[in-house]
């Protein structure tokens, strides 16, 4: 049923459709990327949801025609990159920009302009560029379940939970914008709400700046702690997988994470164990293989003492995480507390590090291969850069897995620490301002008493 | 400040979601999932067909079929700009606008600077949206509903740098002034 009349057909519905969701106002769709207005991404996860859900029961009747787009992984890195920075920019996509230009939108007009400028410079570099750019690290127009072995609903269910937590974490809710209401209304609303939130005891105001400053120099201090011991992590990989460290025979999975921790999957080309224990019953270890030779001259280096310092920074780095973590929670009940500005950007902080310390946690010790945190032992370590990761895709998991995902975790928490920064920020301002204010209705009363 | 209102959204999200998402279905039932940023790339072809024929008809590209035809594609975008219309036309919100209130409020900049923007907005959409065979519609949506491998990469890329170019270039709040009140 390709025709054009269908297509003009499904233009007219698909565009009404998108004025009609309020995604052709670019304010809206900047507001998303910048965490203020979900307005956008609660439509978009519905909008992927519904039919994420509708073409699996089309694939059951057997009528749905599917477009699996071939997976380049670095061409879409790249072009993903690339389409988040025109997005960033312009506050709009190709579908809501065509849409917003109906709309009288000017702006729109000049950023489809420069889209065709854009088709016109990528069938200029498509040759020498693109082709090449297609040929790296291709799987192939394959699915997640195809590549996994899995079913579709094993990757729908997850999908609709997680769909379900992003809807929760950014509903409207009392006391918080309404996404519907207009930039002026919500100034408004802002402006009549903002009486003076600090109360106006001088004391008060002068504990809580010094309970501000000493909040901020150990979430600093924990921060630095954070940073130094991922960098120790990251580097601890390279060095291995560089072959800068080879790895011995010697190495087990029964390194432990912490004092007291439980012994650590062990993973193998062929050879999944899913419970930790049953590792240890069965004293697997790592296969022997030497595909590197340690340089003593130039760096005098052995795995040991590289597990010893894993051992070391997993520790600390988790007990920096929690005391991080546990800081910026202390930030937000003395914001509560004291009423200041900023409520919002303290309460993302502490949803950041959260976030982090939960994705820092070594579940791979406790869940099997289930579920892994970004720290790992030397144990896995050892493991993954020892064997043979099972071609280009194993390998691409692997890097995945140990560099990925840090940087995943280290976005996180620059994200947590610059909203906890900018709260700082105005915490002490108000406070400054506070305390001045204070001193200056209260000296000229005390000047009149002293002089009646 | 009237003229840089934001647009109030005319369905609540969890309807436009619903609405949207049946669109999709009933494209993946009758052609296919929904796909935008191609058209451009034909509209580009047709151009060169015109301007430099000899260089369309030896390019790897240009010179495919899918590239040189006004078919189901080409039509449905089309389509969007008039559909867009009629419901801008039946909302009675048809208003000609040229800025955004977070470029406003965060750099008090004159149109000429929004147009520029938007400008280069458009060129890293078509650039990016042809390494990925897609953008927001043809990868990202219609990725997910397919769980296409494809769409995973591209969704982190896309949301990373968007969020931190947003960041860079709105760095206050559209309810902040530049004192940050």
């Amino acid at each position: 049923m390709s025709t054009p009349i269908v297509g003009l057909i499904m233009g007219i519905i698909f565009g009404a459709s998108v004025v009609l969701a309020g995604l052709t106002d670019p304010d809206k769709i900047i507001g998303a990327l910048r965490l203020k207005d979900f307005h956008a991404l609660r439509t978009i996860v519905v909008f992927v949801l519904v039919g994420m859900l509708g073409t699996w029961l089309l694939g059951f009747a057997g009528a749905a025609n599917l477009k699996i787009e071939p997976a380049a992984i670095l061409a879409l890195l790249l072009g993903g990159a690339l389409v988040g920075i025109g997005l960033g920019l312009s506050g709009y996509c190709p579908g809501t920009g065509l849409a917003a230009l109906a709309s009288g939108r000017i702006d729109a007009l000049f950023t489809v302009m420069g889209m065709l400028f854009g088709a016109h410079v990528y069938v200029l570099i498509y040759p020498s560029i693109v082709v090449p750019l297609e040929r790296i690290l291709n799987f192939g127009p394959v699915t997640l379940p195809q590549i996994t072995g899995t079913s579709a609903a094993s990757w729908i269910v997850p999908a609709f939970i997680t769909g379900a937590a992003v809807l929760l974490v950014t509903r409207p809710g009392r006391g918080t914008m309404d996404d519907r209401k207009t930039h002026d209304e919500r100034n408004v609303s802002l402006a009549a709400s903002s009486r003076p939130s600090i109360q106006t005891s001088p004391a008060f105001a002068t504990g809580c700046l010094g309970t501000v400053r000493m909040f901020c120099r150990w979430k600093n201090f924990l921060f630095l702690i954070i940073v130094l011991c991922l960098l120790v992590l990251q580097a601890s990989f390279w060095l291995v997988k560089a072959g800068y460290v080879g790895v011995d025979g010697n190495t087990s999975g029964n390194n432990p994470v912490a004092a007291g921790a439980k012994t650590q999957t062990n993973e193998t080309a062929g050879q999944i164990v899913s419970d930790p224990r049953e590792a240890a019953a069965a004293k697997i270890e790592v296969p022997v293989k030497l595909p590197w030779k340690p340089n003593p001259v130039a760096f005098d280096i052995t795995f040991e003492r590289v597990a010893l310092l894993l051992r070391v920074t997993n520790a600390v780095l988790v007990l920096a995480s929690v005391l991080y973590a546990l800081v910026v929670f202390f930030g937000l009940t003395v914001s509560l507390g004291g009423r200041f500005r900023g409520l919002n950007h303290i309460c993302q902080a502490f949803y950041f590090s959260l976030v982090a310390l939960v994705l820092l946690l070594p579940w791979q010790a406790v869940s099997g291969s289930i579920v892994s945190g970004a720290i790992y032992t030397p144990g896995e370590l050892a493991g993954s850069c020892s064997t043979n990761p099972g071609g280009t895709f194993g390998e691409a998991l692997v890097y995945m897995r140990f560099t990925g995902y840090w940087v995943s975790v280290a976005v996180i928490l620059v994200m947590a620490q610059s909203r906890s920064r900018r709260w700082s920020k105005i915490a002490v301002r108000k406070l400054k301002n506070a305390i001045q204010t204070n001193t200056r209705t209260q000296a000229p009363a005390s000047q009149q008493s002293e002089g009646v | 400040m009237n003229t840089l209102n934001a647009q109030r959204s005319p369905l609540p999200w969890w309807a436009a979601g619903v609405l949207l998402g049946l669109v999709q279905v009933l494209a993946v039932s009758l052609v296919g999932p929904l796909e935008v940023s191609t058209q451009f790339v034909v509209a580009d072809a047709k151009a060169l067909e015109h301007v430099a024929p000899e260089y369309a008809e030896n390019h790897p590209l240009v010179s495919s079929k899918e590239y040189r035809q006004s078919g189901y594609g080409w039509w449905f975008n089309i389509g969007i700009v008039l559909g867009a219309l009629i419901a801008v036309l039946h909302l009675r919100t048809w208003r000609v606008r040229t800025t955004t209130v977070w470029l406003q409020r965060n750099h008090n900049a004159p149109v000429l600077l929004r147009l520029i923007v938007g400008f280069c907005g458009g060129v890293f959409l078509l650039l990016g949206a042809g390494l990925a065979h897609g953008a927001l519609s043809g990868q990202l949506i219609s990725g997910w509903t397919q769980l296409s491998l494809s769409a995973v990469p591209f969704t982190i890329t896309m949301f990373g740098c968007g969020m931190l170019v947003a960041y860079l270039v709105y760095p206050r709040g559209a309810g902040e002034d530049r004192r940050g009140r």
